[in-house]
């Protein structure tokens, strides 16, 4: 159901992705997000096209992390803030992060290998069903992501949307 | 230029681990010697695809994607902190032009992660892609129908004459760093290696771009003079800005070497 990967350069990281759908509190999951009472980085699936951008996302976050360089003040929030295309971190939230009214919630857990996180315990506190990731596309509002990364009509033609959003997240500290 | 497999672990057999270096070689602050060494990246299928003098190249999946990782090799002639600052402005410059020619519709590879500390850069891999300078190569030996070259040869001028009108100048422009995305057929080119490039709109700077081309051109594949010619042409026909930089690679033949400076 959920996707789980190691990162390559960070062996001993893996990242978690829960989806979930018909989701009933979201106010209160984002209240738990903000007093650090969840674990994971609560974002808004309407703005994730793949997995793979989620992966990015983390990959970077970890390694500002363990170069003691992030941008904001714990990783889950890195990891919202590195899904942003531009540096702004409360439009990072703003735009990536989930609302009260959100009906969807992508949950993203980062775990290193001494911790051992209880994905049931994650789960439960979600009122909603959880759903495979294969679900992710149905959920993408692809308008909204397209305005958000500011994505031209050239660059469609040369590949998919995934591979605009994922130069723009990787290569926005030096543009 | 062979690929050497690398073992499951992703260490490469036969390197030496300098003994002061922490394992990953990303711990750079702290580190009593200095810039870290160029390891190989832990990526499972693992394989060095190119050893230049600038950076190693290595092919492997990064992310569940298949991915170049180029990792810079340290020059330890180089007094450190301008080592330091180079490595990171032609990465800078690397993936900064790699983003400016996607937004122009100008077909690069997609940078998936930089890494400063390691001076590494993990791009998109154009899986079954072959350079210009192997097909044309290829063509050429299999005495096949050469017609198809001059094809080609008009679609990278139409190529460089986008990116020159973005005022992007690659810095490096030779037959092995344009690729043809598969099928061959379909003539469907990718730029590649940006780590010398600039922003500039003067004629002159795109001029000597071409002429860098021009020279590993015909040094590199002989007889193709009239390749080269349907190339200017197109680049002429596509860019709106070419008159003057025609008119200065004009120039700037003039002053190559051995080339006699007298009126």
């Amino acid at each position: 159901m959920e996707l789980t990967h190691r990162l390559e350069l960070f062996p001993d990281c893996t990242v978690t992705l829960l989806l979930f759908n018909h989701v009933k509190n979201a106010a209160a999951l984002r209240k738990k997000a903000m007093e650090g009472s969840i674990e994971g980085a609560l974002i808004n699936p309407a703005m994730i096209v793949d997995p793979f951008q989620i992966l990015v996302a983390a990959n970077k976050a970890v390694h500002l992390h363990r170069i003691g360089k992030m941008k904001t003040r714990t990783l889950n929030a890195e990891i919202i803030f590195s899904l942003s295309p531009n540096n702004n971190i409360s439009d990072a939230f703003k735009k990536f992060g989930i609302s009260d009214s959100d009906t969807a919630v992508l949950i993203v857990l980062v775990v290193d290998k001494e911790k051992t996180v209880n994905l049931g315990d994650t789960v439960s506190q979600v009122e909603g069903q959880q759903v495979s990731l294969n679900e992710l596309p149905q959920l993408t509002d692809t308008a909204r992501v397209k305005k958000m990364y500011k994505v031209t009509p050239q660059e469609e033609k040369l590949g998919t949307l995934l591979d605009s959003i994922v130069c723009r997240m990787s290569t926005k500290d030096v543009i | 230029m062979a690929a050497v497999p690398v073992g499951a672990d992703g260490v490469r057999s036969g390197e030496a681990a300098d003994p002061a270096m922490d394992e990953t070689g990303t711990e750079a602050a702290g580190a009593a010697m200095g810039e870290p060494e160029a390891e190989a990246p832990p990526l499972p299928g693992l394989q060095l695809v190119h050893q230049g003098a600038e950076a190693r190249v290595y092919r492997g999946l990064f992310l569940g994607r298949a991915a170049v990782a180029k990792l810079r090799i340290p020059k330890r002639y180089r007094h450190p902190a301008l080592e330091e600052r180079l490595s990171r402005r032609r990465m800078a410059q690397e993936a900064r032009s790699l983003l400016r020619c996607r937004r122009a519709g100008i077909s690069a590879p997609v940078v998936y992660f930089v890494d400063y500390v390691t001076n590494s850069i993990y791009l998109e891999d154009i899986v079954g892609s072959i350079t210009v300078q192997d097909h044309i190569n290829s063509v050429q030996r299999s005495e096949n129908d050469a017609s198809s070259l001059l094809t080609l040869a008009e679609k990278m001028g139409e190529v460089l004459a986008r990116m020159h009108d973005e005022d992007l100048i690659h810095g490096d422009l030779t037959t092995s760093n344009i690729l043809l995305r598969p099928p061959v057929e379909k003539l469907d080119l990718v730029l590649i290696d940006f780590g010398l490039s600039f922003i500039s709109a003067l004629p002159e700077d795109k001029g000597v771009d071409l002429y860098v081309l021009e020279k590993a051109f015909l040094s590199t594949h002989p007889d193709t003079e009239t390749l080269f010619q349907a190339l200017l042409k197109s680049y002429a026909a596509t860019s709106k800005k070419s008159g003057p930089v025609i008119k200065k690679l004009d120039e700037v033949r003039l002053r190559g070497r051995k080339r006699s400076m007298v009126g």
